[in-house]
């Protein structure tokens, strides 16, 4: 994972469509319309940020654009504003320190919603939008388009995570054993699936950190769970002692996902920025070499990242096609460029010892990972 | 980023601490006024301090050559990785577009509004002014190989720089297949400029080394002071200013005598990555310092001399020894010893910390030159100052490339067409 404060920040870069996941959850058709520039007929709301909380003013609003200007006037330890649907933050402005003010903009479908404002007294405030549901997409065929791939990235998320389930259930198995050998030789393997759809995860708030958590991603390391605490029990401390309520907790964790995941629809163009995101994750810490850093497994992650990126581009593609049949190929070829870069890393079913692989060889790696990630940055807004 | 009273104050001081490179380069524009290239303009009335002058993209010549030497650089050598002519002359059109607009003080061309998309410029230096920006393209000897056709239009001049005495090159910091060299008068509008060239070259290029410089050590117009270098001395003062035509035809520009006439107008840019042995510098004595430069080091005068534009007399003798020892800078570096060849230098200083090894100083000179054949000025010059010059006890050689700088474009032209014809 990417440290959590950051990892978050990112997923609610795509907020305009964010938006439109909680039209497809509440079974409305859906229209993502993320070309609008914030301005022009956009609804005011003002946040003050104050010890006390975050009120939002008015707390209720028409649907349609809604543009949220956020002031911090005086409250030194609450820093951002929050707009949630649910758990999941569809929008927000962070690092406002006292004296600063910013904006965000979103089309909001009707709904409840809460502002939140973390390390305030009132942390969390109601915000209602009223009205009636967008009506559908005016292009019948972009529409179908999207639907289906919507549908059939769920589709694939679901069977990833009851993969993810599968694979992990030997490795925290052979953790609760004691059987040290066996459980190096399941991790690797049991994280892909994970690192597959890892955005999705980190949209969850509180899920990515206990599942993926580094070291430096913990205040308290008395609390940290997840892989990387088993990684560092199985290749540094040699000793799986007190490992087996870490076991039971990732696999109640995995769980928590799966159950969370079934309820989720991801719009297109949520679809190709979570791509990009997958790239973004290769990019910060598996190319480094620090998100295995002690069993040296970083290639099966790059590998799940990179290829949950394609699934996802995969699906969004025949959209792409309509929008910049040019854009797509270029897309694709720069796929296959990444992908046959990891190929000289292969190593039986799995992947070398990422420790093996040198600084040039990263580079390239990493350099190729920029020339496919720059393009797909692009397909978001052509998709929604 | 949050539109704040901070966000808008940062950037009133950026431009704030601009203003002394506005009232230069206003200066500067005067300067070069009676030229027939127009290479400044006034601010737009818009624009509140900081350098609102934009030099000229298109001409004759390339701009960043012969133009006033800007305050700060941002350079890049980059490798071509696609294999397809067509992606690479793809690139090299949008760069054009890109460096045109970013001179004029524009965001590079394409969406900035819509929340879905990432913008197509990266914005740092939104608000800025265009701070005299110049891009300068330039083609290393390998881009001229089998891979996209060029090899028929490969100038002969144009090999790779031969090994030369005092050599301690890196290859991680020495040559690659294109350059950009970006200068302005605002270190921010230099280093935005390189760095949205190589996004939009992201899966054509891959970068293979760069460089900031901070400090421009020559001058190039007649009226700008000559700065000092590192070692704080004033060196190139006898470099060829912008308003010596003669000179530039003679040692600068390709003329139409050239073997490929795609370079007429054309120069040729040698840089070097020297670092200089501050610590050891630093406890040199005086004297000794003057003698490795063969000049005053607070005057800049020839030690033959009372001021800095004084001709060095290389004859004159204190008893049976030149006062300008053999082995000084500006002895063996000067025309008279080395058949009237002078180089147009456009270097600036650099540091990049500290060297992790020694833990001294990792600084010196980024040096450019241009010229119209490396081969009779860079290569016979460096021949010589290499084997005997006082200098190279305090200097090595880490960084080498040779790049062929196009002319400069005509309206309508794209670096795309001009290279492949």
């Amino acid at each position: 994972m990417m440290a959590a404060a950051s990892a978050r920040r990112r997923f609610v870069t795509l907020s305009a469509v964010a938006t439109v996941a909680a039209i497809a959850l509440s079974g409305c058709s859906s229209s993502a319309s993320s070309d609008d520039d914030g301005g022009g007929s956009a609804t005011k709301v003002s946040i003050t940020l104050t010890p006390d909380g975050c009120v939002p003013s008015p707390a209720s609003v028409s649907s349609g654009l809604v543009t949220f200007e956020v002031t911090n006037k005086n409250a030194s330890a609450v820093s951002e504003a929050e707009l949630l649907n649910g758990d999941t933050i569809i929008g927000e402005k962070e690092n406002l320190t006292p004296g600063l003010s910013g904006k965000f903009s979103l089309r909001l479908e009707p709904g409840r919603y809460a502002v939140s404002c973390p390390n305030a007294k009132a942390d969390r405030s109601e915000f209602t939008v009223t009205g009636v549901a967008s009506s559908p997409a005016p292009d019948p065929s972009a529409s179908a388009l999207a639907a289906q791939a919507s549908k059939a990235y769920h589709g694939y998320l679901i069977s990833e995570v009851q993969q993810l389930v599968a694979s992990a259930a030997p490795f925290t198995a052979a953790i609760k054993a004691g059987d040290i050998a066996a459980a190096k030789a399941a991790y690797g393997p049991a994280r892909t699936h994970y690192e597959s759809i890892e955005p999705v995860a980190e949209s969850f708030g509180d899920l990515d950190p206990v599942i993926d958590a580094r070291i430096d991603d913990i205040d308290d390391p008395s609390t940290w769970t997840g892989f990387h605490r088993l990684e560092k029990a199985l290749w540094q401390d040699n000793s799986l002692a007190g490992m087996g309520s870490i076991a039971d907790k990732l696999t109640a964790d995995i769980a928590k996902l799966q159950s969370l995941v079934a309820d989720q629809v991801y719009q297109p163009a949520q679809i190709a920025n979570g791509c990009v995101e997958l790239l973004d994750e290769v990019g910060a810490s598996k190319v480094t070499g620090e998100e295995d850093r002690y069993s040296h497994t970083d290639l099966y992650d790059f590998d799940a990242n990179v290829q949950g990126a394609k699934e996802g581009f995969t699906v969004v593609e025949p959209l792409l096609k309509k929008a910049d049949a040019n854009l797509a190929s270029t897309i694709e070829a720069r796929f296959s460029d990444v992908l046959d870069a990891l190929q000289p890393y292969r190593q039986g079913d799995g992947w070398v010892d990422y420790s093996t692989v040198t600084q040039d060889q990263r580079r390239v790696l990493a350099q190729k990972v920029d020339a496919l990630a720059e393009p797909l940055s692009h397909v978001a807004a052509l998709v929604g | 980023m949050a539109e704040s009273s901070s966000g808008f104050s940062r950037r009133t001081f950026l431009t704030g601490a601009g203003a002394t490179g506005a009232l230069t380069a206003v200066g500067l524009a005067v300067g070069v006024s009676g030229c027939t290239r127009a290479h400044g303009k006034p601010a737009n009335s818009g624009s509140v301090g900081g350098d609102g002058s934009v030099v000229a993209f298109r001409g004759a010549h390339q701009a960043g050559i012969d133009t006033p030497a800007q305050d700060r650089l941002a350079f890049a050598a980059f490798d071509v990785v696609t294999k397809s002519r067509a992606e690479l002359s793809s690139m090299l059109q949008a760069w054009t577009a890109a460096a045109e607009a970013m001179t004029e003080g524009k965001q590079v061309p394409g969406g900035a509004s819509n929340p879905a998309a990432p913008p197509a410029d990266t914005g740092e230096a939104l608000g800025l002014p265009a701070s005299s920006l110049t891009v300068t393209i330039g083609y290393g000897p390998a881009l001229f190989d089998d891979r996209f056709g060029l090899a028929g239009r490969r100038p002969a001049a144009l090999q790779e720089l031969p090994a030369l005495p005092g050599d301690a090159l890196r290859p991680d910091r020495s040559g690659g297949d294109l350059c950009i060299q970006a200068c302005a008068n605002d270190p921010q509008v230099a280093f935005h400029a390189v760095r949205n060239l190589a996004r939009l070259g992201r899966g054509t290029v891959v970068m293979r080394w760069s460089q900031l410089g901070f400090g421009r050590t020559s001058s190039t117009g007649s009226s700008q002071a000559t700065p000092r270098n590192l070692m704080g001395f004033k060196d190139g003062t006898r470099n060829i200013k912008s308003d010596e035509t003669d000179a530039l035809d003679a040692n600068v520009w390709v003329g139409s005598n050239t073997d490929q006439p795609w370079m007429t107008g054309g120069s040729y840019l040698v840089a070097r990555r020297i670092r200089m042995r501050i610590e050891s510098w630093d406890r040199d004595f005086l004297a000794d310092q003057e003698n490795v430069f063969g000049r005053f080091k607070s005057s800049g005068a020839p030690l033959t001399g009372t001021h800095e534009f004084d001709t060095p007399n290389f004859e004159q003798a204190d008893g049976d020894k030149p006062v300008i020892p053999d082995d000084a800078h500006i002895r063996l570096a000067s025309p008279e010893q080395n058949g009237g060849v002078r180089i147009l230098r456009r270097g600036y200083s650099y540091t990049d910390g500290i060297d992790a090894a020694t833990g001294e100083l990792d600084a010196g000179l980024f040096f450019i030159a241009f010229q119209n054949d490396p081969r009779t000025h860079f290569v016979a010059l460096q021949r010589k100052l290499g084997m005997h010059d006082a200098l190279n006890e305090y200097i090595s050689h880490t960084g080498s490339a040779l790049f062929a700088c196009p002319p400069g474009l005509k309206a309508g032209e794209t670096w795309a067409g001009q290279l492949f014809g």
